[in-house]
């Protein structure tokens, strides 16, 4: 029993990954700054903007990265999703 | 201001074709809406692509699309934090939300408070929730008003008086009857709308505005040189960085605590419909990312000295800043759609956040305190005529009372909802909170986070917190929930063994 909860805590590794949008986010003097300007744009906005896409980059990594497990073991699945039925798009 | 002709016919117009989508809706996914799961979650069944729209549609509200960009316009820098906010909200949705989905489904609670009602055992629990959930949502309602009021000032309508009010309590007469009518299904068929809308404008703005005004350098080196950056800290206080940080964060950690929030991801079809989505939203940010700049593309523009916006400046403030920058950069017909994308992108998130109430209300406290007997059909009735109800209501509140109040009452209801973030993190993962701890947590999270606020004379939400002799200015919502989880913490292990004894002592 405790041997299998391990491993399910253990599935969950790849979202240690979003530690990083947190610290880049939260350590604000690392962005405060005009140089490099790119088009026009300062550091500081642009940097911000472009973290935009860096983060949800990371959160489809993650997806990606936690489904293959999952298809892998789709026994440690159970218990955690009480039901999944794959979403209908639209 | 002289009325708009072709903007106002473009604006009228698609606001009808809105109008009649929304009673359409009722019959969209055709199913019995005399039962609330269907009226008010939309039977739980929008896939990936409908829960985008409606999440974006709900999160990045009118208010949003004119208050971002005049905070950035008024105060530079600081008014950014909108964007470090939306993107720390994506791993949040992704780790906590599918889960909370998959025991919401399966133990059919529609409200959050339903969920901690069942979770920790506790009905005055649940009663917090409800109370916390419908009190910060109301001014949240009335905010979506002041959205629409702008542009539709914008427009040239006369501002005075019963008359001038009247576009506006048209709007929610309609809003309110196919709320009524198609519940949920009304504003995540609208949104579909509103959301092109918003991507047209956005797109137009971020391309046609800099070429008029000579490119992003020029806009940029148009900005005072003191609003470009945060001010650096100097001293024993933080300043501006702590400000930064812990209002991202604390509005980030609040967002989905929200009725409305909570409502969309409720209403999804599966968890991974919510995880993908977690991805999936960014797009929204970096639309809200380029909306911030319109606040700098207004100061370039120098639309706030211009003699033709004087009035609306004075009338609305800051908040005019981007209204006055589409009238100058547009033509008529382009501000018609503009304006349109704006009101009903009011129309959508009040809706949800009437439909949220109206849950709320039937479900935890009609339900549980006054007729626990009403059939599902009687539940489903009350909460339509309850979202009636929430609408006049913020009505009346904007009409009624100075906007500066809205305002501040918003800012309230950001550190009263985060106050619910302890049980509702803590309930995925254990029961092993005691809930009166959980309750003692939420009432002081509340008082010390309302008493930082009252300290700031109710207009800032920031707070001077003294630490060891440094000053970290921050977010009142972000230190108070830290209270609030660590009394629930301490107070967890001596109440339960509290509890053990008297009912050991009680029994024979």
């Amino acid at each position: 029993m405790t041997r299998e909860k391990t491993r399910n805590w253990l599935r969950y590794w790849p979202r240690l990954l979003f530690i990083i949008p947190f610290i880049a986010m939260l350590w604000v003097p690392s962005y405060n700054r005009i140089e490099p300007v790119l088009g026009g744009i300062p550091f500081f906005y642009w940097y911000q903007l472009g973290w935009i896409l860096l983060g949800a980059a990371i959160v489809l990594l993650v997806h990606m990265i936690e489904t293959r497990i999952t298809q892998v073991t789709e026994s440690s699945r159970k218990g955690l999703e009480v039901t999944d039925v794959p979403g209908d798009i639209l | 201001m002289t009325l708009d002709r072709t903007a106002t016919i473009i604006f009228v117009a698609l606001f009808l074709f809105v109008t009649w989508l929304g009673f359409v809706a009722a019959r969209w996914r055709k199913a019995d809406l005399n039962l609330l799961h269907e009226w008010g979650l939309g039977g739980r069944r929008f896939g990936t692509m409908v829960t985008w729209f409606l999440l974006g549609g709900d999160l990045y509200t009118a208010y949003t699309f004119i208050a971002v960009p005049a905070l950035v316009f008024g105060k530079g820098a600081m008014g950014f934090f909108a964007v470090p906010y939306t993107i720390l909200i994506y791993p949040l949705l992704y780790m906590v939300f599918p889960r909370l989905w998959a025991i919401a489904h399966q133990r059919g609670h529609v409200t959050a408070a339903d969920y901690v009602r069942d979770r920790f055992g506790s009905r005055m629990l649940a009663l917090a929730f409800a109370l916390t959930g419908i009190v910060a949502t109301m001014p949240y309602i009335a905010l979506q008003l002041v959205g629409m009021e702008v542009v539709i000032g914008a427009l040239g309508f006369p501002a005075e008086g019963f008359v001038g009010h009247l576009p506006l309590i048209i709007a929610f007469i309609i809003l309110a009857a196919f709320t009524y009518t198609s519940g949920l299904r009304a504003p995540a068929l609208i949104a579909i709308v509103k959301d092109t809308l918003i991507f047209v404008t956005v797109f137009a703005a971020v391309v046609i505005i800099p070429a008029k005004l000579g490119g992003y350098g020029a806009i940029f080196a148009s900005v005072p040189k003191e609003k470009l950056l945060l001010v650096p800290p100097s001293g024993e206080s933080l300043g501006a960085y702590s400000s930064y940080a812990t209002l991202a964060l604390g509005s980030a950690l609040a967002l989905f605590l929200y009725p409305h929030a909570m409502t969309g991801i409720l209403s999804a079809s599966s968890g991974s419909v919510i995880r993908r989505n977690a991805a999936l939203l960014a797009v929204y940010s970096f639309i809200l990312g380029l909306i911030a700049l319109l606040g700098y593309m207004a100061i370039a523009a120098g639309v706030d000295t211009d003699p033709a916006y004087a009035a609306g400046f004075a009338r609305y403030g800051p908040n005019f800043a981007v209204p006055a920058l589409f009238l100058a950069s547009f033509p008529s017909w382009f501000v018609g759609i503009a304006f349109a994308a704006i009101a009903i992108g009011a129309l959508v998130p009040a809706a949800i956040m009437s439909i949220a109430c109206a849950n709320l209300f039937t479900r935890n406290l009609y339900k549980e305190f006054i007729r626990p007997d009403c059939s599902d059909a009687d539940e489903a009735r009350m909460a339509k005529i309850v979202s009636l109800v929430v609408k006049i209501g913020a009505v009346v509140f904007i009409l009624a009372i100075p906007q500066a109040y809205a305002i501040q009452l918003q800012l309230l209801g950001g550190i009263w909802i985060i106050q619910l973030l302890p049980p509702i993190l803590l309930g995925l993962y254990t029961r092993s909170f005691n809930a009166r701890a959980l309750l003692i947590g939420w009432a002081a999270g509340t008082a010390v986070g309302t008493y930082m606020a009252a300290t700031q004379g109710f207009v800032s939400s920031l707070y001077p917190l003294e630490i060891f002799g440094v000053t970290l200015p921050g977010y009142a919502a972000l230190y108070s929930v830290v209270i609030n989880f660590l009394l629930a913490a301490a107070l967890s292990p001596p109440l339960d063994l509290m509890a053990r004894r008297r009912a050991a002592s009680t029994a024979p």
